[in-house]
This record gives C-alpha cells, structure tokens and sequence, in this order.
C-alpha cells in the first residue's frame, strides 16, 4: 500500500458520492452539485498518479487538473443558463417533469 | 522584513514544539516514521471531504448542500497540498470556492429552490435503494482493484514544480489545449448569456421562442 492507493481511493469515494446524489436528487441544481463532485474526484486522481509515478512529469498532472477545473467552469455557467430557461418554460426544474423535447 | 518573518516562524515552531512532540509520542504506536504528519493531514482532510459530501448529497436544503460542496473543496484543496501543488491548491479555492459556488448559489435563488423547495421531501425509498446501490457500485468495481494493484515498495515523495515551469507548458508544448479550453470557456459564456436573454429580446412579429 503506497500513498498513491490512498489518495486513489479518496477519489473513488468521490466519485461514489457524486453518483449516489446523481440517483438521489431530484432537481437539476442538486445534480449539478453532484457532478461537481465527480469533477473534484478526477481532479484529484489525476494529480496523484502524475505526483505518484516518478517516470511522469508532474507538471503535466497538474495543467491535466487545470483543464478539469476550466472544464468543470465552463460546464457550470452553460448549466445555469440551462436552468434559467428551464425555469422559465416549466416552472419548476426536477427532472421528472422535464420530458418534452420542444 | 524578510528577516522579522522568518524570526516569527521561528518563534511560532518553538512554542509548538512541545505539543506537537507529544501527539508524535501519543502516535508513534500507530504512526510510525518521519511522515506521521503527512499521514495525520491526510486523515483530516479525508474526513473533511467525507463530512462534506455527505452534507452535499444528503442534505435536504439546497443552500447546505452547497456548503458541504465548499467544504469538499477545501478537503481536496488540501490534498493537492499534500500532493505538492500549492498551485494547483490555489486555483482550487479561486476556481471551484470562488466561481464555481457562487454560481450554484445563483442556480439555487434563480430557481428558487431553497428551504422548502422541490428537495425538501425525503427521497422515496427505492429511490434511495438505487442511491445506496449507486454509492456501493464504483466502490465494490474499483476498490478492489486498486487495492490489488498497489504498488509494493514506497514511492519517493513528490516534488514541488516551480509555478514558472507549469506557465512555460501552458504556452509551450500544450498551448493548443490552453487556446483550446480558452474557447470552449468563451463559446460556454456566450451560449449562457444568449440562452439567459433569449426570452426577453423584444418580439419583431416572430414566434416567442
């Protein structure tokens, strides 16, 4: 058991909760908070491997990480727009009763 | 300057030697070797991340799920210190605490979803069923998995990049992935901006979108 296993398998447990809340929530905004969770979760895997293998460059692990969290960024203001409008047409955003296309 | 600031960690060690001597003896049992500090972190900032996952999912306010998501944040911000990236730490407090947050907190008012909202019921139990089934699938896959395939001997400790070599490959080798999530982060804003505003453009006899 190296200290790379552990930080592997906090970031499983990440993981883990981010799925759980993806099944439990029943509004968007509850699942963005999820996925926000996963995306914390890679961030963290990906850095601890780069950091654990001594072949690999750990500052490649580390710009790897940055483009997680512009990634997770970007996706969280097109979410917001997504809700707003949503809101907007349904009047309420749970996802049971978002299931009209048009 | 320099010198009043060194003198003051100087001081600060001094006065913590003492304590901090006795929980190493208290731990030694448990904890042996040079790195029990390391390991005492890494306890705590687990804990940290466990405590506020659990709020972030379980909680029945939206608002307090959104705390618990900032105190997952600061677990993780301190394991990338621990992981030698006080960068990487850094941009995790600028980034997921100061932008991203505060976006959720706006996804919450705009939609109106706090004490008393859509969330506040309990979930049903099979759908809580299927939660538990969710939480225990990765980890039943994939725990055993890295368990098994940990490596043998220990790893030496990771190094610290200068912030001066992560800049140089950002605009050296990997300044296409930079200009790259440069545009996907200016397409994401757009997009945002005209889906916020489409329904309020004034109508030119055209159908209300």
């Amino acid at each position: 058991m190296t200290t790379l296993t552990f930080f592997l398998l906090a970031s499983l447990l990440l993981l883990a909760f981010g799925i759980a809340g993806m099944i439990t929530r029943r509004t968007l905004v509850g699942m963005l908070i999820s996925v926000e969770l996963m995306l914390n979760g890679a961030g963290l895997s990906i850095v601890a491997a780069y950091k654990s293998v001594p072949a690999a460059d750990g500052a490649l692990g580390q710009l790897a990480a940055l483009f997680v969290m512009g990634l997770a960024a970007a996706e969280a203001t097109l979410i917001l727009a997504m809700l707003l409008v949503v809101q907007r047409r349904f009047g309420k955003v749970t996802a049971r009763d978002i299931s009209v296309l048009r | 300057m320099q010198q009043d600031v060194t003198q003051g960690a100087t001081t600060v060690l001094e006065y913590l030697a003492k304590p901090l001597k006795a929980l190493q003896e208290w731990l030694s049992p448990v904890l042996p070797g040079d790195e029990w500090a390391a390991y005492l972190a890494f306890a705590l900032y687990v804990l940290i991340i466990i405590g506020g996952a659990l709020g972030a999912v379980l909680s029945r306010n939206l608002i307090r799920a959104m705390l618990g998501l900032v105190m997952t944040f600061l677990g993780v911000a301190g394991m990338y210190l621990l992981l030698a990236s006080p960068f990487l730490a850094f941009m995790q407090l600028l980034i997921y605490v100061g932008a991203v947050c505060v976006l959720i907190f706006f996804a919450v008012m705009l939609t109106r979803n706090t004490d008393g909202g859509e969330e506040s019921r309990l979930p049903s139990l099979g759908q809580l069923f299927y939660g538990a089934l969710a939480f225990l699938a990765p980890l039943a896959v994939a725990g055993p998995f890295i368990v098994m395939h940990a490596g043998r001997q220990a790893l030496e400790t990771p190094k610290t990049e200068s912030t001066a070599s992560l800049g140089a490959g950002l605009l050296g080798s990997y300044v296409l992935p930079f200009e790259l999530i440069s545009i996907i982060l200016l397409v994401a804003m757009a997009g945002a901006v005209y889906l916020a505003f489409r329904g309020y453009a004034p109508k030119r006899g055209g159908e209300k979108t």
